[in-house]
């Protein structure tokens, strides 16, 4: 990158100094032009050898300028050649359209939905217009509401969320979440500071459900005048409301049994950093005449980070296998794992 | 794993950076062509008076009113060079790279994949590649909603004018008419010879056709003349199964006739525009988006993802109707070591949080285990509603 940017800046350079340098040759010529009218006028008899050397002085500034215009493109075509040896592949190789073929619908769906999963009303609507889409008006009401909140919690007005919390404090609950409890106690840690005397009405009030959680919050009381120097100032901190924020959405999508990022976004993401190796193989796979899209597995791993594994996998240590239905996994009685066909296979051998 | 590959990342970015250089290219040429032109008319002109002056053919007052009408000339080139639409054009070039690459710049200088501001960067990626479909699919309305209006860096980032130029190329095409294409082919004349490119002949010998196909066989010869003549080295048996057209009723029933005079060539031409530009302006034949998404889909699907018991809310793969659907026929990513992801908490199961098997062969985290013990008192498997208590697990070494 920093050989592209520095051929680049010579690029930019030349440009303004092309541009520049063009008018005033031309300007130039324009004054050489009206100095021989003016000899001409004032010596007629020398005509000849004034435009003469009009002719020479014009051939020159005409050279000069198209010669600065060659240097330009010749410094384009430096970058050019920079450019080229940082992206040399093709990366289309590494995408089958056959494997997209007929399911455009499929695509601008999960499109439209990501627009609407981020908030993009409007932009949504357009495109299901243009794209001619049907999707139920169910999901983008739902996430207006959800936005609708989420921008409220931004202000720092809980009412909305507390109340969503109320309504879904079942489903919340059975999820594990803990959301209700910590919009109850942000708001309460809003009260501490503005209006204390309500703060305790308030624990009061609402804390009895989530008793193992209020030792702290409850000693928090005794320093409600100087808070933010307090062993409790932790509460204050502004990440909490940005976690807040996060856990919402999360807890508001989990109960519409959607996940907390747009899948197109994590897909897309994903596929970012995975396309340098499926690269690679789809070359490999090419000069096979295989198509690495056609395979049933890949044929070496693509690093994924943590939080964007969704589901156990087992490799065999033995076999070095993924483990299927018909070769599942099995715990030897040491509690070692292994899958089922090199169990057999061992046994075989020590019968 | 968290670390991210700058290079690798920016393997997707060669459109990205070559759609503006190979337009400032152009450009560059043309203004250059232009000046050339000009200042060849000038200096000749110049020549000429000199010559005849020495040679006394020539008055004064004329020759200086012939040097007026240069300045005259001279001062429209100028403005020309100042205004012209190829100089504003090569600036916009100019500022669209620097715009991208010290986009691409930003990314070289974030260090995890975990950050805030890699968040920020991949969804502005994704905004681009998602334009770029749109673009291409024809859906250019929402594609310039989302180009201008939520970020205004957007715009830069994106090649809307090329597309609406292709647009009205393609328009024509559907209307049977050839002639904006061959425009674009005049235009691009150079760079489609060294690409080796059958586009023009093709539509020539598309127009031959219509010509017979609405009986003026008179003039369908002529035109072969006049046009046709000259691909006959490359494409000389194509002509001749043309020319013998001339003796095929429109509704003949003798197929390679039948084929040529069939309307679906137009749509061959339109995809074979269509490939054309995209090689010309350094775009790729296929759009981002399903380039990244089979590769972003392979590498997450696993045997898991189709099955409803197994599903993961939080895995695009596992949503039936819309990605699950797109992964359906791409390959399963490879795993060389095992990964278990705690169904109770999500977590990743590791040394600190080891799995443990309860006495019915599920296996669930320790520390999700324990927070469930310390809850309820007892254990619950939530896929059979068993209950154990918390001495019946056994740890699992899974290696």
């Amino acid at each position: 990158m920093e050989l592209i940017s520095k051929e680049f800046s010579k690029v930019e350079k030349k440009q303004k100094e092309v541009a520049d340098s063009t008018v005033d040759n031309i300007e130039k010529m324009i004054n050489e032009i009206q100095e021989a009218q003016k000899r001409l006028e004032n010596d007629p008899e020398n005509a000849g050898v004034a435009l003469k050397e009009l002719e020479q002085k014009f051939k020159e500034l005409a050279a000069k300028s198209l010669e600065s215009h060659k240097e330009f493109q010749k410094v384009i075509a430096r970058y050019e050649k920079s450019v080229d040896k940082k992206w040399k592949n093709d990366i289309t190789i590494a995408s089958n359209p056959e494997v997209f073929a007929n399911k455009e619908k499929v695509l601008n769906t999960t499109v439209a939905l990501h627009f609407i999963r981020e908030g993009r009303f409007e932009l949504a609507n357009r495109f299901i217009r243009e794209a001619h889409l049907c999707i139920p008006d169910t999901i983008q009401t739902q996430f207006h509401e959800m936005y609708q909140i989420l921008g409220a919690i931004k202000l720092e007005d809980l009412e909305p969320a507390i109340e969503w919390a109320r309504l879904k404090s079942k489903e919340l609950e059975k999820r594990g979440s803990t959301l209700e409890f910590e919009l109850h106690r942000q708001r309460y840690v809003q009260l501490l500071i503005d209006r204390q005397e309500e703060a305790l009405t308030y624990a009061r009030r609402k804390f009895y459900l989530f008793r193992a959680h209020i030792q702290r919050l409850m000693c928090a009381l005794a320093f409600k005048t100087r808070l933010s120097t307090s062993p409790y100032k932790d509460l204050l901190s502004p990440d909490l409301w940005i976690e807040l924020q996060n856990k919402f959405m999360r807890d508001f999508c989990n109960l519409l049994g959607m996940s907390s990022e747009s899948p197109l976004y994590i897909s897309v993401t994903v596929g970012a950093t995975a396309l340098p190796t499926i690269l690679k193989m789809a070359t490999i796979m090419k000069e096979k005449k295989n198509e690495w899209s056609q395979q049933d597995e890949l044929p070496v791993e693509v690093p994924l980070p943590d939080y964007m594994r969704y589901h156990s996998i087992f490799a065999c240590p033995v076999s070095k296998e993924q483990s299927t239905e018909e070769n599942p996994p099995m715990m030897l009685p040491c509690g070692h794992v292994i899958c089922k066909e090199s169990l057999n296979k061992l046994s075989r051998g020590n019968r | 794993m968290n670390k991210l590959n700058h290079n690798g990342l920016l393997v997707l970015e060669q459109p990205f950076i070559k759609v503006p250089l190979e337009q400032l290219k152009k450009t560059a040429k043309v203004s250059h062509k232009e000046l050339d032109r000009e200042l060849a008319k000038a200096s000749l002109t110049v020549s000429e008076l000199a010559n005849r002056s020495n040679q006394e053919e020539i008055r004064v007052s004329d020759a200086n009113f012939a040097l007026e009408g240069m300045v005259g000339r001279l001062q429209s080139l100028k403005r020309k060079a100042i205004l012209n639409d190829a100089k504003v054009e090569e600036a916009m070039y100019v500022s669209r790279s620097k715009q991208r690459l010290s986009h691409l710049n930003e990314l070289t200088h974030i260090q995890s994949a975990n950050s805030e501001e890699y968040t920020i960067w991949s969804k502005v990626r994704l905004d681009r590649i998602l334009v770029d479909y749109m673009l291409r699919e024809g859906f250019s309305e929402t594609a310039s909603h989302l180009a201008n209006a939520e970020s205004i860096e957007v715009e830069a980032f994106v090649d809307v004018e090329l597309f609406s130029q292709a647009r009205r190329v393609e328009q024509a095409l559907q209307r049977f008419s050839c002639n904006e294409a061959l425009r674009w082919c005049n235009d691009n004349k150079s760079n489609l010879r060294k690409m080796q490119s059958t586009f023009e002949f093709n539509l020539r010998l598309q127009e031959f056709i219509e010509l017979i196909r609405a009986g003026k066989r008179g003039e369908a010869i002529i035109y072969a003349k006049k046009y046709l003549n000259s691909f006959q080295e490359l494409h000389l048996k194509e002509i001749q199964r043309a020319m013998t057209l001339l003796a095929f009723q429109p509704g003949t029933k003798c197929l390679p006739y039948k084929k040529l005079y069939d309307k679906s060539r137009w749509d061959t031409l339109i995809s074979q525009f269509r490939a054309d530009n995209f090689a010309l302006n350094s775009l790729t034949s296929q759009p981002l988006l399903t380039v990244t998404l089979q590769a972003g889909l392979s590498a997450l699907k696993t045997p898991m993802c189709c099955q409803p018991d197994n599903r993961n809310i939080n895995c695009p793969v596992c949503s039936p109707d819309t990605l699950g659907l797109l992964a359906q026929n791409l390959p399963l990513s490879h795993h060389v070591n095992s990964t278990i992801v705690c169904r109770l908490s999500g977590e990743i199961i590791d040394e600190d949080n080891p799995p443990m098997s309860l006495p019915n062969g599920y296996v669930y985290s320790l520390k999700a285990l324990q927070e469930m013990y310390n809850k309820n008192g007892q254990i619950k498997c939530p896929r059979t509603d068993e209950v154990f208590e918390f001495s019946h697990l056994k740890k699992v070494y899974i290696s």
